[in-house]
């Protein structure tokens, strides 16, 4: 595996484009969590695994290819939804049975918690001089005790989600995200976003 | 497929298939067949071909909504 190479599974047209895959596959490989379930091959028997790997915040995969795409148009916003606050998504422990995961896996799902944050960080430095146009929303409370796989806690996730967009900051941002995405008032390009970017 | 459909089927994705844990869970814990049964069944609900593909290959650069 190598997770630092992501790829896109694209739903247009694209000189990237992953020819001949089915929607099933990119739906199966980009769900592919390792620990969850086995890996896939898809074509030439090239394998996949979920992009949480390297990628559990895309933020920056969705500049550099909006760039590709998008280059002289103004930026308007990017919205990032975490799935809980970085410290708290929490790994359990491997039971007996799962002592056979290899090393590197584990390592790598520890890694991924903390380049979630520290992808939201890079992107609030890159965005530190255009205000209202970077937003991330992370419930930050309560989740830490819901695992990937427990459905049957969707009750709890609704109730965290709402406790936190009662609270009055993010209430706030809540009006400025809606605003943004309606009002959009950039003037900068996103290929002069993503220069500066590269100076990071 | 609109949003509301989207987390209806997701919703209904979660509960079949991680209510089937493995009873061998050596490579991974809950089962990539059954995962891969309600993904396909979905995208034959919408699409109407199980086996539709991502882009259809040879497309020109238009726009398919």
């Amino acid at each position: 595996m190598n997770a630092n190479i992501p790829v896109l599974f694209r739903t247009y047209p694209s000189r990237e484009t992953h020819s001949g895959c089915k929607i099933w596959e990119a739906a199966r490989a980009t769900s592919a969590a390792p620990a969850f379930f086995k890996r896939i091959e898809i074509g030439r028997g090239q394998p996949f695994i979920d992009g949480g790997l390297g990628r559990n915040n895309p933020s920056r995969v969705v500049l550099d290819e909006a760039n590709t795409l998008f280059k002289t148009r103004p930026i308007g916003c990017l919205v990032s939804i975490g799935t809980g606050q970085a410290e708290i998504i929490s790994i359990k422990k491997p039971g007996f049975l799962q002592q056979a995961l290899p090393t590197d896996v584990i390592e790598a799902l520890k890694a991924m918690s903390t380049d979630c944050e520290a992808t939201h960080e890079d992107m609030r430095r890159l965005f530190a001089n255009l205000s209202n146009t970077y937003f991330r929303l992370n419930v930050e409370q309560g989740m830490q005790a819901i695992g990937l796989s427990e459905w049957e806690k969707l009750a709890n996730v609704e109730a965290h989600t709402t406790q936190y967009m009662k609270r009055k900051v993010v209430d706030e941002e809540l009006t400025l995200v809606v605003n943004a995405i309606r009002f959009s008032s950039t003037k900068l390009t996103i290929e002069q976003l993503s220069m500066e970017g590269s100076l990071l | 497929m609109d949003v509301d459909t989207a987390i209806t089927y997701y919703n209904n994705l979660a509960v079949q298939v991680f209510s089937a844990s493995k009873r061998w869970p050596g490579d991974g814990r809950f089962k990539a067949t059954k995962l891969e049964e309600v993904i396909k069944s979905a995208v034959g609900d919408v699409t109407g071909d199980t086996e539709e593909p991502l882009l259809p290959i040879g497309d020109g650069p238009v726009c398919r909504t």
